[in-house]
């Protein structure tokens, strides 16, 4: 293989296996994203979305399988050896990860400040559009500990989107926020990808929402990649497993809810 | 059921063993990755100029607190002996010679890993289970070079510039309270030190406060670090921490003062 074939995609992940101590997480993912393409997965919670972002981010190793992005096969290398791979992924996490010693407006210009090679001045220029276009205009100055949950969020997904990646991965980008920011924010995430070019990894739990802004949905069950089709009619989708999930009916295949409906 | 008691009692001394053995090793680890990310040099000032603030600056006042009373408490107990046996002449040198090779390093190394070490864990341990050293990962920033080694230099630095300051300031409360409590004048003191007191004596004094800044730095950036769950993660790393480096400290010092005098 496979070097040719891992620069076709901009995110490759060939029969992935993960496991925690004795809990198993994932067992056989496979998962391919061209450049530029913008990719949902969904899944129940604890189902591994998150871990998928931070092995794409490498993060996390794997434990079998192979992770390609951007060309480089990431099983085996340093921590030193990732950094230049890193400069060119975005990432929001789930919790934020925002620096509480550092203000909202330093956090967004932390990933540029330490790539280097822009001015100070076009630092703070960059940084005040992107505090702009997530709405955070008058909070530069406070520190994160002093700001909402969506709050923390838009400045988290300011700081992924600050130095233009060529890959974006966004983990729960909305969750937390109401239904009139959560489509702002949308908005704002599809415009930058259109700018930009953009291979886009998003994980949420508001289907509804994120179908409207990837074009196609992965459903990650039971630590694989059981169904991938097209995001506009992921409610409609022929495994039944997902149309449960997405409908959130209570009666199903899906395990995991019938036993928390059991319980 | 006695066997299966025993076998209990032999499984948790097993694990116990097990577990200090794994942190050691954890320490040691971090140490190595400290080292190798001081060659060649690459510390964010900034950060290091904030942490020398923090750690020493701050501290200073319950350092100085401390001490005085460290010195007070050998006039005031050496005090009825030198009564009693006419010995002012070594009052001074007696308090001194125990704050300055003892008391003054370990007091203000235990008070510093209280202050210091105690809240570096728990800052560390808070950005690891909130993700933050996962996030300078992500930006390709190494967290050690960027948050451990600071910190690592700045208790180091710190902890000798306190002790250094904790000592002058011990003897000052010796001989305070010899003139106030035992009615020893302050030159009687000063003439016991400065004739009797050798720079050795200071010296061992900085020597050890080197590696009590060593073992705190490391052991409070360790836990701080390896941190598991959330803010019940952070209680038992901060215990751990603090643990950690009270029995290391003690250790250290019957090593040092056996090794060097």
């Amino acid at each position: 293989m496979t070097e040719a074939r891992a620069t076709e995609a901009a995110i490759r992940l060939a029969d992935v296996h993960k496991q925690f101590g004795r809990r198993i997480v994932l067992s056989g993912v496979s998962l391919e994203l061209a450049p530029g393409a913008r990719l949902g997965l969904i899944g129940p919670a604890a189902s591994g979305k998150s871990v998928i972002c931070k092995l794409a981010c490498g993060l996390e190793q794997a434990d079998r399988g192979s992770v390609d992005v951007l060309g480089v096969r990431l099983g085996g290398k340093r921590e030193a050896e990732l950094g230049a791979l890193r400069r060119r992924i975005g990432m929001l996490f789930q919790n934020y990860a925002l620096f509480d010693f550092l203000s909202v407006e330093r956090n967004v210009a932390f990933p540029l400040e330490q790539r280097g090679g822009m001015t100070a001045g076009d630092i703070a220029s960059r940084v005040a559009e992107r505090l702009r276009s997530v709405g955070l205009v008058g909070s530069e100055h406070k520190l994160t500990g002093e700001l909402s949950g969506g709050m923390k969020k838009r400045v988290g997904i300011a700081r992924a989107t600050v130095a233009d990646a060529e890959i974006v991965i966004y983990d729960e980008p909305t969750a937390g926020l109401d239904p009139v920011t959560t489509q702002k924010i949308y908005d704002l995430l599809a415009a930058d990808q259109a700018r930009t070019g953009a291979t886009v990894l998003a994980v949420s739990s508001d289907v509804v929402a994120l179908a409207k802004f990837v074009d196609e949905i992965a459903f990650l069950y039971q630590g694989r990649i059981i169904y991938r089709g097209p995001a506009a009619t992921i409610a409609d989708a022929p495994d039944p497993l997902v149309r449960q999930f997405v409908r959130g009916d209570l009666e199903g295949p899906l395990e995991d809810v019938q036993q928390e409906a059991s319980a | 059921m006695k066997a299966s008691r025993l076998a209990r009692f032999v499984e948790s001394i097993g694990a116990g063993a097990t577990r200090v053995a794994q942190e050691t090793g954890g320490i040691v680890v971090l140490t190595w990755q400290v080292l190798r990310a001081l060659v060649p040099p690459r510390i964010d000032r900034r950060e290091l100029f904030k942490n020398l603030h923090k750690m020493g600056n701050r501290s200073v006042a319950i350092v100085a607190l401390t001490a005085f009373f460290a010195g007070a408490l050998m006039a005031l107990q050496s005090g009825p002996f030198v009564k009693k046996f006419g010995a002012t002449a070594i009052a001074g040198y007696g308090a001194g010679y125990a704050v300055l090779r003892e008391i003054g390093p370990i007091l203000i190394a235990l008070m510093f890993s209280g202050r210091v070490g105690a809240n570096n864990t728990a800052e560390l341990a808070t950005m690891t289970v909130t993700e933050q050293l996962d996030g300078l990962r992500a930006l390709s920033i190494d967290p050690i070079a960027y948050l451990v080694v600071p910190r690592v230099i700045a208790m180091m630095v710190m902890l000798v510039a306190l002790t250094a300051i904790g000592d002058l300031v011990a003897l000052v409360g010796a001989a305070a309270v010899a003139r106030v409590m035992l009615d020893i004048e302050w030159s009687t003191m000063y003439y016991s030190m400065a004739d009797n007191l050798k720079p050795w004596d200071f010296l061992l004094g900085i020597y050890k406060s080197v590696a009590f800044g060593g073992v705190i730095a490391m052991s409070s950036c360790y836990f701080g670090v390896s941190v598991r769950g959330g803010a019940v993660g952070v209680g038992k790393a901060v215990n751990a921490a603090v643990v950690a480096a009270a029995v290391s400290i003690m250790l250290l010092d019957f090593l040092l003062t056996y090794l060097l005098g």
